[in-house]
């Protein structure tokens, strides 16, 4: 990101688009630079603002890994005009980008663990980064699980790579629908249930967590009682944001600010913040 | 250092004669208010009272363009498009005629974000840099000032180039900085009764009532942070109308969006007020300041709290506040920072040392 002019996008087209859901696409983006591509370098966890031209501009993670920089993949849940409006666009359409901003996820000292990601929705895509990041880095990281939910089969992310996930025998993947269909065959239930009933071990090990608020609430508390302890649990927040780069004031929780200063927080350091979530 | 006179009956013409070299922000009477206008022929400046919007204009327009785009449509093919950025046009030398002390003051309030933060936000950097403040002493501060609260004065220096003193039949005129000089050079020098009047003022500060020791504030706030029930009684007036953040010397909370026309359109930053329930209202329809009280309750923080801490690492107790008091002035439902302070520093003094929500 320049320095100078903190709020210019540079330019990146569409490569690729698909759709994850009824309500979420994936893009796939490059630079228009190609030079700019080339040394383009961020760490799991990071996002970027894109800017849809007339419409304005959000803020998405980055969901690919750092391992594979081919493309940059975003994935956005149709909610707002700007989400609305980027549905619309297809490959070979300009928008504007500006990343990478924000923290990472603390991958190093997540080095030799065991990881458990707990994810709903669209909560997944940030998740995936760090997920594939330590897939193409498999043997840093110890047993590594994923329970994720959705409304239904139908609201799922990412549903191939589940599959092939599910299939590698390196890691464990644990799906839940709150609504299943006819086809159906896996768990029907809340993410937290399943974190509870599985009764994954704290010891040596992470969590990291994405979804919905009140997904990201009971899980905190599943975790805990399984005696996961504060500085085990990874989060990484959402807010609206606009500058995204720690001056326009509205992403922020205290003196801290979610764009600058986050997404990632562990559930230790926003222990120490005040309680405005 | 040179004392000038300036009558009261020259001030328009002299503001004429800077507006040749700059752009010039005058304070003009619209209705009761008294508001910065860009200077024009047969305007009155009105100095007689502190402008009801704060100076922050000159370095933060209410709206500024960040930079044009451009689409292109192809003309083989008409579902592809093509998009130029280009970047906004540099700001003019600008002189603001008539803040207070408070305002010129308040400046560097602006600095911590813009320029301090981490990014160095090239537009307001420009502005800072073209900026010239023609203040003028307050000799009566008002009922709704404190200016004293948070570290300044009624004559306080900081931050303006040229200082404007009320004496007998105009001002007597300081130039504070080099740039300053410049400004003044055209006024004639002082007679020795104004240079008189001018010592035995300096001589003797306007008296304001004793300000109250608010070291405490940042940690009363955290302490009585999750105490809804405080929140709910400070903000049960307010209408979460916006006016003390629109007015403030020192928020700085802005917006982005772009304004399209047909195929071009520009993004623009304008002032956002935190006191909005759109503020923070996510897409999802999750906002994690829904109610007055935790918005009053944020800006009162950002203030007294947040700001403070962010700043501690340099030493010196800074709140995000000039005392300029124009919060309390424009309320249409009288909200006193002052009282909601005060009040937090006494609930928190009185309250556990923990107290988690």
């Amino acid at each position: 990101m320049n320095q100078q002019t903190p709020y210019m996008p540079e330019l990146a087209t569409i490569v690729e688009t698909f759709d994850e859901t009824p309500d979420i696409k994936t893009f796939r983006v490059v630079y228009q630079d190609p030079a700019r591509m080339a040394a383009f370098r961020f760490e799991p966890g990071q996002v970027g603002q894109i800017s849809v031209f007339g419409t304005g501009e959000s803020t998405f993670v980055i969901n690919s890994p750092p391992t594979r920089m081919d493309y940059l993949q975003f994935t956005v849940m149709r909610v707002g005009e700007l989400t609305h409006r980027l549905h619309t666009l297809k490959a070979g359409d300009p928008i504007g980008l500006r990343a990478p901003l924000g923290n990472h996820f603390p991958y190093q000292d997540m080095k030799g663990k065991d990881i458990v990601f707990v994810g709903g929705g669209v909560g997944m895509a940030p998740l995936r980064t760090l997920l594939l990041f330590m897939l193409d880095n498999r043997k840093d990281y110890g047993k590594i699980t994923l329970i994720y939910g959705g409304r239904t089969p139908a609201h799922l992310c990412y549903k191939q790579e589940l599959k092939e996930w599910a299939e590698r025998g390196d890691m464990q993947v644990e799906l839940t629908v709150d609504n299943g269909d006819q086809n159906w065959k896996g768990r029907v239930g809340v993410v937290p249930a399943v974190l509870t009933e599985l009764g994954t071990s704290p010891e040596n090990a992470v969590a990291v967590t994405c979804g919905p608020p009140i997904m990201i609430r009971f899980t905190v508390q599943a975790l805990e009682k399984l005696g996961f302890k504060d500085e085990q649990i990874v989060t990484t927040l959402e807010r609206r944001m606009k500058c995204g780069v720690g001056v326009c004031g509205r992403c922020n929780i205290g003196d801290k600010f979610v764009c600058v200063d986050g997404p990632v927080f562990t559930q230790a350091q926003l222990r120490q913040m005040p309680q405005e979530f | 250092m040179v004392v000038r006179f300036l009558p009261a009956d020259a001030v328009a013409d002299v503001t004429a004669a800077w507006a040749r070299d700059y752009h010039v922000l005058a304070p003009v009477r619209e209705g009761s208010a008294v508001v910065y206008r860009t200077w024009a022929r047969d305007m009155h400046p009105f100095l007689g009272r502190p402008p009801t919007a704060s100076a922050k204009q000159a370095l933060l327009p209410q709206t500024e363009n960040l930079f044009n785009y451009t689409y292109r449509k192809d003309k083989d093919d008409l579902t592809r498009t093509e998009v130029f950025v280009s970047e906004a046009l540099p700001p003019e030398p600008t002189l603001i005629l008539g803040p207070r002390p408070c305002d010129a003051r308040g400046v560097r309030l602006l600095d911590r974000v813009f320029l301090d933060r981490g990014v160095t936000d090239a537009q307001y950097k420009a502005r800072r840099a073209a900026t010239y403040f023609v203040t003028v002493a307050c000799d009566e501060p008002e009922n709704t000032c404190f200016c004293h609260w948070t570290g300044g004065g009624p004559r306080d220096e900081n931050g303006s180039d040229v200082m404007l003193h009320p004496v007998k039949g105009g001002f007597a005129v300081r130039a504070l900085t080099e740039a300053g000089e410049k400004i003044a050079a055209s006024i004639p020098e002082a007679p020795a009764e104004v240079q008189k009047e001018l010592e035995e003022k300096l001589a003797n500060p306007p008296a304001m009532p004793a300000a109250p020791d608010l070291s405490t504030a940042p940690e009363s706030f955290l302490k009585i942070f999750g105490d809804m029930d405080f929140w709910m009684d400070e903000s049960a007036r307010c209408l979460s109308c916006g006016v003390c953040t629109y007015l403030c010397p020192a928020c700085s909370c802005f917006n982005i969006t772009d304004e399209n026309s047909g195929l071009k359109g520009r993004r623009l930053r304008t002032w956002d007020t935190c006191m909005s329930a759109l503020y923070t209202l996510e897409g999802s329809g999750h906002n994690p300041r829904p109610n007055r009280s935790h918005r009053l309750r944020n800006r009162v923080g950002h203030k007294f709290c947040y700001h403070p801490r962010e700043v501690e690492k340099q030493g010196a107790l800074e709140f995000s506040c000039t005392g300029c008091g124009r919060c309390i002035k424009s309320c249409p439902v009288s909200v006193d920072i002052r009282r909601v302070v005060l009040d937090m520093i006494e609930r928190g003094a009185a309250a556990a040392p923990e107290v988690k929500p």
